[in-house]
């Protein structure tokens, strides 16, 4: 069996694209007759030809195409974003040869190159299956057992699987100790050479963790997992090279046995699995496969520990301001970027009498303690905020927060301000952030000094309150430490960024920079609030 | 896909193709026939030799180009047509229409 996948966007591909696959395709079956691999491009052509000129009305459109060569069958699918109003596919007859008609062939003609043809259309996608039965070969069909066959319910079983297994985030990650502890393990308790842990990504197969001579990447065609995510039970092929089903996918020293049992999603879609294998045949006894077993639902615990981190991170971003404050004459904007999936770092705003209380936190630490606090802080500042002024509100957080920050052995540097909208007054405390500047409409740049430790260092801190006025013009911009590291990680980088303000012609502007600039590399949280004063 | 036009005796105009003739070919294939017949030469073989894949846009193009070449009292005929060509003049019905022959001479030898 032959797989290839394309993903196209036309424009700018056209049907070139097609045919170039299509070439490695009939490269890889050189049994395959003449008359099949006309037939078939020609068809393929046709229909891609079809979907590129028709759908969208030339707005362009993407699609992905899937060619199996089976020993005894083409199939050929393309799922395609078009917006195909009507199909018919039936009704349309070949046009007289005399009538001279330059168009209306494309689908007659690709309906008598294959056997069969469907158009099926799910979730806004039109699904097409071309067959067409191979002329006559030693046909061999034990080798297509376990292999789907790319009825339109496999092309949607197969969007969903893919769908979920990039959800979980998990490909081209680095290695994880948490995972090769599980591989090296598996490795010496059954004695072999290699276990891994493969997910089957589009048409290859890459293992999150490899130990002994475990194969990191290679084509799904080679791959003997993804036989095992057809199933839900333990694969085991005992001589790889005995078995004509498997005989082509064995290697000299490195695979000619087979165990493998497969690993979901925590939506069920099976995105690979937990395998070991090794050049010398063997047999596997039940109670090895109830070990394997154990030891998949082990990796597939640490999986979704993943997934659980990954919808954390939902969450926690969900916690940060989504409307725009609406503060005549004001415009203020944030955004923040945890390390990790979830981080300590977050901003607030929300409207508080005549203006706005904007608040800027970064609980010392990553991950999900520093995240579990940050929700915390949050939580308790807002409802604070109700109650008093901000020293007072600071005060009535930092004395519910107390206990649980020092049980937890953390701290929390906080920026903490109330906006008054009319005279542009700003009244804050700052527990030992130091991390806000002003920008000045005449090109003066200010930062605002922090007297006051973090919340849980010392219980008995009395809050000073600090009050500056904003200019029309003006610019405050709070960040957090990772900001720093954007630049040369010095205070010097506060100054840059109120320079990037000055020159901004908003607040989004200034967000915007700065997002980009984190883009890939920050390796602290990156948080920052722009708070402007219109001109 | 590369197009070279080549003059003939009795007013035959050579259009000789390479590669595939497809919607991304099929306007060139078409205004090399239109310029044939506008230089007064309606009279068109097209040497398919070289040509790996035609598909119903390519076909479309031969076929405008037949029907403008007829206007003027001329004709397109195809030369040596690869496998691929001929299975999809078959399908189409178009073979009695789009005729082949085996050389730009035979093509016209009935004139």
């Amino acid at each position: 069996m032959v797989t290839r996948t394309l993903r196209l966007t036309a424009p700018p591909h056209t049907v070139d694209t097609v045919h170039d696959l299509l070439d490695s395709v009939w490269a890889s079956v050189p049994d395959l007759s003449a008359r099949d691999r006309m037939s078939l491009e020609t068809a393929i052509i046709e229909l891609t030809a079809n979907v590129i000129q028709h759908a969208n009305h030339g707005r362009g459109v993407q699609a992905t195409l899937t060619v199996i060569a089976y020993k005894d069958r083409l199939e050929a699918t393309l799922s395609d974003s078009g917006e195909v109003d009507h199909v018919d596919l039936e009704g349309r007859e070949m046009p007289e040869a005399e009538s001279l008609a330059e168009s209306g062939r494309g689908i007659p003609l690709m309906r008598a190159l294959v056997d069969t043809v469907e158009h099926r259309r799910v979730d806004g996608f039109n699904h097409w299956t071309l067959v067409r039965g191979r002329e006559a070969q030693d046909v061999d069909r034990s080798s297509t057992r376990g292999m789907p066959s790319v009825s339109i319910t496999g092309v949607i079983d197969e969007m969903a699987r893919q769908r979920a297994l990039e959800e979980l985030g998990i490909l081209d990650t680095s290695p994880e100790e948490r995972f090769d502890r599980v591989t090296r393990l598996a490795k010496s308790l059954f004695g072999v050479q290699s276990a891994a842990i493969n997910l089957i990504d589009g048409d290859r197969q890459w293992a999150k963790s490899v130990a002994g001579d475990a194969v990191v990447e290679m084509p799904r065609e080679s791959s003997v997992c993804t036989d095992t995510i057809m199933g839900d039970d333990t694969l085991v092929v005992p001589e790889l090279t005995a078995d004509p089903a498997y005989a082509d996918r064995a290697q000299d020293g490195l695979i000619n046995f087979y165990a493998g049992h497969p690993l979901y999603a925590s939506t069920g879609e099976r995105i690979g699995a937990f395998c070991i294998y090794d050049p010398r045949p063997r047999a596997f006894t039940e109670r090895e496969q109830a070990m394997l077993r154990d030891l998949a639902s082990w990796v597939q615990q640490e999986l979704s520990v993943s997934q659980e981190l990954s919808r954390a991170a939902e969450v926690q971003q969900g916690l940060l301001p989504s409307k725009m404050l609406s503060m005549p004459g004001w415009d203020i904007a944030g955004f923040c970027q945890p390390a990790r999936a979830v981080g300590g770092d977050f901003y607030d705003w929300y409207p508080v009498g005549e203006g706005a209380a904007i608040t800027l936190a970064d609980t010392m630490g990553k991950g999900i303690a520093a995240a579990i606090i940050a929700a915390t802080v949050r939580a308790v500042l807002r409802s604070a905020a109700r109650f008093g002024d901000v020293t007072g509100a600071v005060n009535l957080a930092a004395a519910s927060l107390n206990a649980d920050l020092d049980t937890t052995g953390l701290f929390v540097t906080l920026f903490h301000a109330r906006v008054d909208m009319d005279s542009g007054e700003v009244t804050f405390v700052d527990a030992g952030h130091g991390l806000t500047v002003i920008a000045r409409t005449d090109g003066t740049i200010e930062r605002l000094r922090s007297h006051s430790p973090p919340l849980g260092v010392d219980i008995d801190t009395e809050w000073e309150e600090q009050t500056i006025t904003l200019e029309p013009g003006d610019t405050l911009v709070a960040a957090s430490d990772g900001v720093l590291d954007l630049y040369d990680g010095s205070l010097d980088g506060l100054d840059r960024v109120a320079a990037l303000a000055l020159l901004a012609s908003s607040s989004q502007e200034v967000v915007d920079a700065l997002r980009t600039r984190a883009r890939g590399t920050s390796s602290d949280d990156v948080t920052v609030v722009v708070v402007r004063r219109d001109d | 896909m590369d197009i070279s036009i080549i003059p003939h005796p009795q007013g035959v105009t050579e259009i000789s193709v390479s590669g595939r003739l497809n919607m991304v070919t099929a306007a060139r294939v078409r205004e090399a026939i239109q310029s044939a017949v506008d230089d007064n030469r309606p009279r068109v073989a097209i040497t398919l030799e070289q040509v790996v894949f035609l598909d119903s846009s390519g076909l479309g193009a031969l076929i405008a180009g037949m029907k403008t070449a007829r206007e003027a009292g001329g004709d397109v005929r195809l030369v040596k047509p690869t496998e691929q060509v001929e299975l999809v003049l078959e399908l189409t019905n178009m073979a009695g229409v789009l005729r082949s022959f085996d050389s730009v001479e035979s093509a016209y030898a009935d004139a």
